[in-house]
């Protein structure tokens, strides 16, 4: 058979076991093990198990296990609430103060958790009944927290980006630090978002206040005397500190990713034992269970993903459709909107860590031909799988803002959300054309990339 | 982050498996992995000591690290393989589901237990090039490419013994519907 033949069944086969419901991990590496058995020689298949290992063993990616722990421990703290009503306090005078209060405590948790689902539900539960109190429509409310939890993929350490940079074979500290542009620049635009939208809904019920006499939540103001605001820093002090510590030992050149993924675990256990008490073995249980069922399941599919695209490499199926890519001469941005097409099509069905390790042998090459960055495309594509955590179909933070808020009806979260979705899209484009708001930071702190 | 876990599965209820034999079976699988999921926090909590003191000692005491990363390498790699059969137990390895609700529950049930014979299948023959991989570098002595050189023999029997486990979990979950009992 051709290469294009196999590629087509190779295609086809992985999208009926898919559809089929079979677990994702056992899905991709029954593929590869098949295909295999068909079409290379049969010492290959001897030596699967090795080469699972091998890729697996890298301790880049198993920094993963240890990036969850961390999240883990301070998700299931009270960190998120506490973090939430510091910057309330803090936050209240400015017009809308209260939804750029969340979208801050859903960036700055997000960047301790490194979790888009542990964030929207950490901060969710404290700051949408709180916004809902002060009269916030319930799906401006749904909307703020879905979208500050995407900003967890952008923000180190983000474990969609690990990965991003073990496939593309980049330097995983650049990679971060190329995230914090776009990531602050989101977090302005939805603040900024929010203060328009927060004058808006006020307006609306003065005017209804002003004709009909009726008052309203969102128009009342409230107060915190100085003394209350210090009040709440202690809590929110150590958080800071774990957060910029870690930075501190990874830019500083103290550790290496993966050590800094150690050193944030043991800190963030050591923190919450110290300021809520929780260290008793029946505390930590849930913690570490959870992170187990997470991390093992993330894990299998990426040793398995790393198996499916090895074999679409020796079957020379990623090469011939790298090629063929390239052979389309596709004008420059006609070639990256056409693979941001099919990032978006993927991630209705696929989680991000398969769309990285499946299609990175395939889209990479032809983006290197066309002279684009890696690294900043690394980020657009970060900031494009990112939505498809808050459309539907799939739409992750969705469902878990509809377990924290029960009460607001799933059209009305996602009204609300569709805003934020374009004003990513609005990033997406800004990063196109001012692709420094994502590569200037690391060439300042690392200096230039001379790998392209 | 990403697309998560899907929610625990714990709280489902399921009437015991009427044969005795299974629900035995059942039993001492579970113990095990309960045994398993204590070990394998302990070794989380052990690679982030280790990771931890290799930033120290390089900070403070400015000695050399070599056995550090392989040592956290060794302890992640055998959660991930030894904890997959309880995850799986708990039907923790997600897969899409987007197009199942559109099949009658009859035919679905026959498809649930289609994907988990096929799922045995891809893991019993893992779980086999394990255990050959694991003979071949314990008879050959293998050791790993570093300065440290730990045998090879110990990761990969643990991912041939979790993988052997994974197998285990997942021939009890084809059995239990053939007795009779809901899937799970």
């Amino acid at each position: 058979m051709t290469v294009f033949g196999i590629g087509v069944s190779y295609a086809a086969a992985t999208l009926f076991v898919m559809f089929s419901g079979m677990p994702i991990a056992f899905a991709l590496g029954a593929v590869a093990v098949v295909f295999m058995g068909i079409y290379m020689p049969a010492a290959s298949l001897d030596t699967v198990t090795q080469n699972v290992y091998e890729e697996m063993s890298s301790i880049t990616l198993l920094a993963i296990p240890l990036f969850i722990l961390k999240g883990a421990a301070i998700g299931k703290s009270r960190a998120g609430q506490d973090l939430y009503t510091a910057l309330h306090a803090w936050l209240h005078r400015v017009p809308g103060g209260l939804g750029i209060a969340n979208v801050f405590a859903c960036a700055l948790f997000a960047a301790m958790a490194g979790s888009s689902p542990a964030t929207c539900s950490a901060i969710g539960s404290a700051g949408i009944p709180e916004m809902r109190k002060r009269g916030y429509s319930g799906g401006f409310a749904a909307g703020i927290i879905a979208a500050g939890g995407t900003l967890g993929i952008l923000l180190p350490p983000s474990i969609t980006m690990i990965l991003f940079a073990v496939a593309a074979e980049k330097s995983l500290g650049r990679l971060f630090l190329a995230g914090i542009g776009p990531a602050l620049l989101l977090v302005f635009l939805f603040g900024s978002y929010a203060v328009v939208r927060f004058r808006k809904e006020y307006a609306a019920a003065k005017a209804v206040f002003d004709k009909t006499g009726e008052t309203s939540q969102i128009l009342k103001r409230d107060d915190f005397s100085f003394a209350e605001r210090f009040q709440v820093l202690p809590r929110v002090l150590p958080f800071v500190i774990l957060l910029t510590g870690v930075m501190v030992a990874l830019y500083g050149g103290y550790a290496t990713p993966s050590e800094t993924a150690g050193l944030g675990g043991l800190l963030a256990l050591l923190l919450i034992a110290l300021i809520y008490g929780v260290w008793r073995p029946s505390e930590l249980a849930p913690i570490l269970t959870s992170t187990i069922r997470e991390s093992t399941m993330l894990m299998m599919i990426i040793g398995m993903s790393l198996l499916y695209s090895y074999v679409m490499s020796y079957l020379h199926i990623s090469q011939s459709a790298a090629e063929s890519i390239v052979a389309m001469n596709l004008p420059r941005w006609e070639l990256l909107a056409a693979i941001l097409v099919l990032v978006v099509v993927l991630g209705f069905f696929l989680p991000p860590v398969s769309i990285i390790l499946m299609t990175a042998p395939i889209i990479l090459p032809p983006l290197r031909a066309a002279h684009f960055d890696i690294i900043w495309f690394g980020v657009v594509m970060t900031i494009v799988m990112e939505m498809g955590l808050i459309h539907p179909p799939v739409g992750l933070n969705l469902f878990v803002i509809r377990n924290v808020a029960p009460d607001i009806s799933l059209s009305e979260v996602i009204w609300g959300t569709l805003p934020f979705v374009l004003l990513m899209m609005l990033a997406v484009l800004l990063l196109c054309f001012v692709p420094e708001i994502s590569t200037w930071l690391p060439n300042l702190v690392l200096g230039p990339d001379g790998s392209r | 982050m990403m697309h998560g876990p899907i929610a625990d599965r714990n709280d489902q209820s399921n009437a015991a498996p009427s044969n005795s034999l299974v629900a035995a079976f059942e039993r001492v699988l579970a113990f095990c992995n309960r045994m398993i999921l204590i070990l394998a926090a302990l070794a989380l909590i052990a690679a982030c000591l280790v990771l931890t003191d290799s930033v120290v000692g390089r900070a403070l005491f400015q000695s050399p690290n070599y056995w550090q990363d392989e040592m956290a390498v060794f302890l992640l790699v055998g959660v991930t393989f030894m904890t997959s059969a309880y995850v799986q137990d708990r039907r923790g390895h997600i897969g899409i589901e987007a197009f199942t609700g559109l099949l009658p529950p009859a035919v679905n049930r026959i498809r649930l237990w289609l994907i988990d014979v096929a799922s045995l299948l891809f893991c019993t023959f893992f779980a086999w090039k394990s255990w050959t991989l694991t003979y071949e570098a314990w008879s050959d002595g293998q050791v790993s490419d570093s300065m440290w050189a730990p045998p090879l023999d110990i990761p990969y029997s643990l991912m041939a013994a979790g993988m052997t486990l994974l197998c285990v979990q997942m021939l009890l979950q084809v059995i239990i519907p053939l007795s009779g009992a809901t899937r799970r």
